[in-house]
Order: structure tokens, then C-alpha cells, then sequence
């Protein structure tokens, strides 16, 4: 059954799903980190990022890959509007209120968006039908569409590494990530930096989105799942990671691809939650340390 | 404080219980069934609130129990096995299972915890959606249909009853005040001779107990399960936003807060005067609710001050202390 290509072709099509999983994770593990916040809405914005897509491309018929340019700064004013409105004022709680009052805010906003967005366009599921030739390289057929997302998810990958190393803002947040009072101290303003976070993952969140709806179809309910597999991807990973995340969404990326695979399309987030399960109780701190 | 002699609360409280236990007769059955489910709210939230206010876990997964049960219960049912046996053979499959991941979750804290108990019940979402021999899979187990709601509604209010009365009695407990340790701070806890992974571990348990006693009568009564209905992600959130919106540590936080809950949906559901846009779209309503509730005031609705000066008033401000002493603890630590 398994062929050496189809061994290969699993991997691929693993690695590009892990890629979508690992930008919108890691913008989940900063805000996990940053804020001690945890942010449930993040799969919906992912979800409204496929949808903004789906509706530019379906209005103007851009190349999806321009439409990029457009849905990267809209998601990142929204991620910081969002923090401002929402996240801001539960903040400044002691640790367990916060847990408490993170989940409830969050989800009351997620279900929120899961309900109007399904009110507003119905319960199908979208795809944007955009394809590019494939080609094909000793018996391994590879899409170039899905080429070139991977190399735009690498691309990104690399421009955030130098922009958390070499930045001001950057330095910040790896800062705040080591020690919080020790930032405060030497004057970074911190609630300026949450909300630069919130606004860098949920920009992360929404370009996700943008390669989720290429690759695969997106619909009103998809949100809460991906979240679930993201806190996965975050713990596997070790929150604030940047490699962390990615190796994490790789992993489970590759794992839930094999599972499809061998027992079924079905049991494929099971990894995702046997996964967060078994890493929570062997190793809780995840497999790699901050930035 | 000078004790009196005859506290009109229990009057109150006997009246109130007849008039509860006699309501099925004279009301609709459409009422007899949001009484019930209220009831059945109650106890889930009251229970939660066990591990998540009087310890301080987080346990997001707290519906599994009530899933576990239902299956039990239901997979014994359709076999013909009565139904005291189906019911007590689904409590005990419950139990031992908490009692076994007690231990390694128990280890996790804060929001790793949540998250694990959050991954648990998804996982069991998964497996009695794939194993389709023995769950019956993502169709459920339709049990032999019939009106039981007269009946569950009085087992519902024992039930309820009785996981309010050790809400109660918890907190004046040292059972409670080891719990309380725990909660404020495991090693200094530790330090005083509290054994605190045996306390943990009763605590768990022990809010494990009701969803349980629940799950295995509400299979019987809807005479249908499959695995959104028990272990759905809105279920698993349900006793969180529920518990939240009352008020986390508290006793009456819960049993507020279902009550509360139960009202806006029920008004949103059925009321003739909303307009019908805001009907179709109530969900959404809740969810900005939810949001509204956890922004604006963070210790849940006993602790705003309409609601606590309407306690004080009527005497039973002593149950929203509790809150209000951890509000001031918290407050000074941060």
C-alpha cells in the first residue's frame, strides 16, 4: 500500500498543512505568553480571514496572492481594535480571574462570530477556486499553488524570526516574554505591546486564513477545531516559541495526514487532542523554551 | 451577631420546596420541562463550582462526566438491563474514571489544566463518534421512547437538591477549608499538614458525582444521546459561562447564574415581542452577553450591587461573603 511516493506526497501535503497551522499557532502562543490571555476567537478570525478572501476574490477576481497584501493590514487593525475593545479591560485581574474571565469573553465573542457569520452566509462551506499547474517530478505530482503557499509560509516564517530578533518591538516582546517587571522597569510600555501582539497574531490569524481557503474549503463552524488544534500546537510547541510553533504544527500536521490516511479522515483531530492530552501530562512546558 | 431563636428562612425554604415538589400537577408540561432542565443546569453548575471555585481548577472538560454516564446508562438500557442497575453501573464507570485521571490532570495548573480537561472531552467527542459498534457512532443511541418527564423532574430536584445542600455544607466544612488552602496556595497548604493530592483528589471526584447521577437520568429521559448532545463544545463551555455569570467560589453563584441563563434563552427563544432578526441571530446575543458578563463584572452577577443590596436586604447576604472576602483578598495581593 504505502509507496515511497505516496510516503512522499503524505509528507508534503502534512508539511503544508502543518505551515497554516504553525502561523496562526504561533500568533495564539504570543498572545498566550504576552497577555496570559486565552484567546479562543482565534480560529474565527482565521475563518473571517478565508471569508474576506473568498469575498475579494469572488468581487475582483485578484490574483489571491495580491489580496494578501490587502487582508494583512485589515486583520492587524482588527486584532488590535479587538484587544482594545475586549482583552483590554479584564487585563489587570489576578491570574485565576483572568483564566476565568479570558475563557468567558472569548468564547461569548467566538460564539458570536460563528452565529452571525453563519446567519449572514448560510451554513455551505466556501473554497476559492483559483488552481495553478501542477507539475510533476519523478512520479511526485506537486501543485505549484501549493509550492508557492509553502514558500510564502517560509518566506514569513524567516521575516518574523529577524522582526522578534532585530526589531525595537520585537526586542520588547522578548523582553516582556523573560521578565515581565524587569521590562516594565527599563520602560518598555507594555500595554502598547500587548496590543502590538494582538494585533501581529491576528494579522497571522487572517493570512492563515487567506491559505486555509486556497488550499481547502472553509465554513461558518470550522473556527473552534482549529483553535482546539492550535492550543495543541502551543503546548506541543512550548508557548512564545517561534520554532516551537512551527516544529509543533509540522508534527501534527504530518501526524493528522498519516491518521487520514491509514484509519480515516475522521480520527485526524483526534490526534490533535490525543496530542495535547499526552503532551500537557508528559511534558508541560512543551518540547522547545521562549523566542 | 445574636442568634435567633426561629430563622424565617426555613420556613421560607420548607414552603418553597413543597410548592416544588406538588408544581408538576397544576403546571404546563411545557414548564415541567424548563424546571427540570434548570434543575439538571443547577446541579452541573453547582458541581463545577466544587473544583473551580472552592479549589481553583479550572475544569473545562466537567461535562465528560455527564457524557461518560449517558453512555453507560444507554448501552446497558438498550440491552433490557433495568434501570436502577444501568444507572448505578453508569455513576460507578464515572467515578472510577475520574478517580483514574485525577492523579496525572490534578498535576497540571491553571490553564494547562483547563486545556487538558478541554482536550479530554473532545477526545471522547471523537471516539463515541468513531466507534460505531459499541456507541452506535455519530448516529447515538435512541433508547424506547415514552413521557418521563414527571419523573425526571423529581429526580432532577433530588439531585439538584442534594449537590446544593454539599455546596453548602462544603464551605463549612474542614473538608472545605483544606480545599481553600489548596486554592489560595498548594505549598503553604502543604506546609500546614494538609495532604493535598488526596483533597484535590476527593474534590475531583466528588464534582464528578452529580454530572454523573445527571447523565445516566437525562439519557433516560430524552430517550436519545449522540455525541454533540453530551459532549459538545457548547456543553463543555456551558458550566464555565454558566458559573461565571453567577459568580465563581460563591453558593449561590451557580444556581444564579443557571436561572439567569435559562431566562435569556428562554426569552430569546420564545418571546413574541423581540423582533425576529434578533431571534435568528441568538446565539449571537448570548455570546455578546457572555462577553459583557465577563468584562464588566469579573465576580459574576452577586457581586453587582443590585443584586448583593437585594441580598443584604433580604437577609441572605452571608452566602455572597465568600466572593466578596476573595474579591478584597485579590485585590490587596495584585
Amino acid at each position: 500500500m504505502l509507496t515511497p511516493t505516496i510516503l512522499i506526497q503524505l509528507v508534503l501535503a502534512g508539511v503544508l498543512q502543518g505551515g497554516t497551522y504553525a502561523l496562526a499557532a504561533f500568533g495564539l502562543s504570543l498572545i498566550f505568553c504576552i497577555a496570559e490571555v486565552l484567546n479562543i476567537t482565534h480560529g474565527e478570525f482565521l475563518m473571517l480571514g478565508g471569508l474576506v478572501t473568498y469575498l475579494l476574490f469572488a468581487l475582483t477576481g485578484l490574483n489571491p496572492f495580491l489580496i494578501l497584501i490587502i487582508v494583512i493590514p485589515v486583520f492587524v487593525l482588527i486584532g488590535a481594535a479587538y484587544q482594545k475593545v475586549f482583552i483590554k479591560p479584564i487585563l489587570n485581574r489576578p491570574p485565576r480571574q483572568l483564566l476565568f474571565s479570558s475563557i468567558v469573553v472569548t468564547v461569548g465573542i467566538a460564539t458570536a462570530i460563528e452565529d452571525t457569520t453563519s446567519f449572514i452566509w448560510g451554513p455551505t462551506v466556501k473554497g476559492v477556486s483559483y488552481s495553478m499547474p501542477a507539475f510533476n517530478v519523478g512520479g511526485v505530482v506537486v501543485s505549484s499553488l501549493r509550492l508557492s503557499i509553502l514558500v510564502l509560509i517560509i518566506a514569513l516564517t524567516i521575516f518574523l524570526h529577524f522582526y522578534l530578533k532585530k526589531s525595537f518591538a520585537g526586542k520588547a516582546i522578548r523582553a516582556i516574554l523573560q521578565n515581565r517587571e524587569g521590562a516594565m522597569v527599563v520602560g518598555i510600555n507594555v500595554p502598547r505591546i500587548v496590543t502590538l501582539v494582538f494585533g501581529i497574531a491576528i494579522g497571522l490569524a487572517g493570512t492563515a486564513g487567506l491559505f486555509y481557503v486556497l488550499l481547502f474549503t472553509i465554513g461558518p463552524f470550522i473556527g473552534l477545531p482549529l483553535t482546539i488544534r492550535y492550543i495543541a500546537i502551543v503546548m506541543l510547541g512550548g508557548s512564545g516559541s517561534l520554532i516551537g510553533s512551527l516544529a509543533g504544527g509540522l508534527i501534527l500536521g504530518v501526524a493528522e495526514t498519516f491518521a487520514g490516511f491509514f484509519l480515516g479522515a475522521h480520527w485526524s483531530l483526534a490526534v490533535a487532542f490525543c496530542t495535547l492530552v499526552l503532551v500537557l501530562l508528559l511534558k508541560p512546558q512543551g518540547l522547545f523554551k521562549h523566542v | 451577631m445574636s442568634k435567633k431563636i426561629f430563622n424565617p428562612w426555613e420556613g421560607i425554604l420548607i414552603i418553597f420546596l413543597v410548592c416544588l415538589a406538588v408544581m408538576p400537577r397544576f403546571i404546563d408540561p411545557y414548564w415541567v420541562v424548563f424546571l427540570l432542565l434548570l434543575f439538571m443546569y443547577i446541579g452541573i453548575g453547582a458541581s463545577f463550582n466544587i473544583t473551580a471555585g472552592y479549589l481553583g481548577y479550572v475544569n473545562l472538560g466537567h461535562y465528560v462526566f455527564f457524557g461518560i454516564s449517558a453512555y453507560g446508562f444507554s448501552i446497558l438500557y438498550v440491552k433490557g438491563v433495568p434501570f436502577v442497575f444501568c444507572l448505578t453501573t453508569g455513576v460507578l464507570v464515572t467515578l472510577i474514571f475520574a478517580t483514574l485521571i485525577s492523579y496525572p490532570f490534578l498535576r497540571l495548573k491553571g490553564a494547562y489544566f483547563a486545556l487538558a480537561n478541554f482536550g479530554l472531552i473532545k477526545l471522547f467527542e471523537l471516539v463515541a463518534g468513531s466507534l460505531r459498534d459499541f456507541t452506535g457512532g455519530t448516529q447515538g443511541i435512541s433508547l424506547k421512547p415514552g413521557y418521563r418527564a414527571l419523573e425526571t423532574y423529581y429526580i432532577f430536584l433530588g439531585v439538584a437538591l442534594l449537590t446544593v445542600l454539599v455546596c453548602y455544607w462544603i464551605p463549612r466544612s474542614k473538608f472545605g477549608l483544606a480545599l481553600f488552602g489548596v486554592r489560595e496556595d498548594e505549598e503553604v497548604a502543604a506546609a500546614f499538614g494538609i495532604d493535598v493530592t488526596k483533597y484535590k483528589m476527593s474534590a475531583y471526584v466528588l464534582s464528578a458525582l452529580f454530572p454523573a447521577l445527571l447523565g445516566g437520568v437525562y439519557a433516560w429521559y430524552s430517550g436519545f444521546i449522540d455525541p454533540e448532545v453530551v459532549f459538545g463544545t457548547d456543553k463543555a463551555l456551558l458550566p464555565v459561562t454558566m458559573v461565571m455569570m453567577g459568580g465563581t467560589g460563591t453558593f449561590l453563584g451557580p444556581i444564579i447564574g443557571a436561572i439567569f441563563m435559562m431566562l435569556i434563552e428562554e426569552l430569546l427563544w420564545t418571546s413574541t415581542w423581540l423582533p425576529v432578526w434578533i431571534k435568528s441571530l441568538h446565539l449571537t446575543m448570548l455570546g455578546l452577553i457572555l462577553a459583557a458578563v465577563g468584562i464588566f463584572s469579573p465576580g459574576g452577577l452577586v457581586t453587582l450591587s443590585p443584586f448583593a443590596k437585594f441580598f443584604n436586604w433580604v437577609g441572605l447576604g452571608r452566602f455572597l461573603g465568600a466572593s466578596h472576602k476573595l474579591l478584597k483578598v485579590d485585590k490587596t495581593q495584585a
